[in-house]
């Protein structure tokens, strides 16, 4: 092959890889998990819409509240009455990006380190978020993962007194999203 | 036996009842049995899609939270892990096929595995709200003709 051609295919390869890719899922699990001093409490929501725009880092989440799920129904009332107040709130949004984008590499099936960084709005609050996670490329899909903590505090979220000592004042969020590429 | 000593074992007995009580029935409260619940709307799926694409926040107050019938010819279904949803496909948009999102109550999975798209099908289940591209209903059960 002349290497006029191997730089052609090298840059239609490129051009291709960076067309407008979109990765998306709406059936993402989102875990949150509280170590309180009486008990665990932990909640599992499977409806979770995420996209991705490959081409630019773009990276929303998009999380309905009344669809966590808690062992117990009476928690589950009290997160959706008091705590998110999800009939006033009924979403919690993640507008970000992936900085490191560049160096996932789509046709090498692997571990990649993902750094994101964009902002987080819960309960009416909008707060800056800057977290680590993975992403595995298996088989043209993305596999994302991402473990982190939130003050409840920063969301203006308040537990009254005689729980407030039975849930922990940080809350773990567990991320596990598997993406496929989209079909437009 | 004393009198007050009658009535403080009568006093502790009954707080005991009490706290069992309030453990059953408000601590460690059933969820709800979507299932056999009675709808508070009944419409069809394009109806409601439309009410939250054309006003959102009129359609959450109203249905967010709410058990729903509804019905329409089903799009497709899906199956991802344990989770068997059907979908309703309205429009398209930034994620692909939007719509109505529906997921299954577990009992319900293999009835719901034999739905043929673009059938018609009668479902009920719990409104989550809109998330900016599908309506979300969850807990669905097949309500039979």
């Amino acid at each position: 092959m002349s290497k006029s051609c191997i730089i052609f295919l090298l840059v239609f390869m490129t051009a291709f890889s960076a067309g407008a890719q979109k990765y998306i899922t709406k059936t993402g699990h989102i875990k949150f998990y509280s170590d309180g001093q009486l008990e665990k409490i932990e909640a599992h929501n499977r409806q979770v819409n995420s996209v991705l725009d490959f081409s630019t880092g773009g990276f929303v989440f998009k999380v309905l509240m009344k669809s966590f799920e808690f062992e117990k129904a009476l928690m589950q009332e009290h997160f959706n009455e008091n705590y998110v107040e999800s009939d006033k709130y009924p979403a919690a949004t993640f507008v970000g990006k992936v900085t490191n984008i560049k160096d996932v590499n789509l046709l090498k099936d692997g571990m990649y380190d993902a750094n994101v960084e964009g902002k987080m709005t819960m309960h009416g609050v909008t707060k800056d978020l800057t977290e680590k996670g993975t992403f595995e490329v298996k088989q043209g899909k993305i596999i994302g993962k991402a473990k982190f903590n939130i003050v409840v505090a920063d969301y203006k979220i308040t537990i009254p007194g005689n729980v407030g000592n039975n849930i922990s004042k940080t809350i773990e969020i567990t991320v596990d999203i598997t993406l496929d590429k989209a079909n437009m | 036996m004393k009198t007050w000593i009658k009535i403080l074992l009568g006093l502790v007995v009954v707080g005991i009842i009490a706290l069992l009580l309030v453990y059953k029935f408000v601590y460690n409260k059933q969820h709800p049995d979507y299932e056999n619940l009675e709808p508070a709307f009944t419409v069809t799926a394009q109806d409601l899609y439309q009410a939250y694409k054309t006003n959102k926040e009129a359609a959450s107050a109203k249905y967010n939270g709410k058990i729903i019938a509804l019905t329409g010819k089903l799009s497709k279904m899906e199956t991802a892990d344990s989770l068997v949803t059907a979908v309703f496909v309205f429009n398209q948009g930034d994620f692909g096929d939007e719509g109505l999102r529906c997921t299954m109550l577990k009992k319900f999975n293999d009835a719901a595995d034999k739905l043929q798209p673009d059938g018609e099908v009668k479902l009920k289940g719990y409104c989550t709200g809109y998330n900016e591209t599908d309506v979300v209903l969850e807990k669905c059960s097949i309500i039979n003709q």
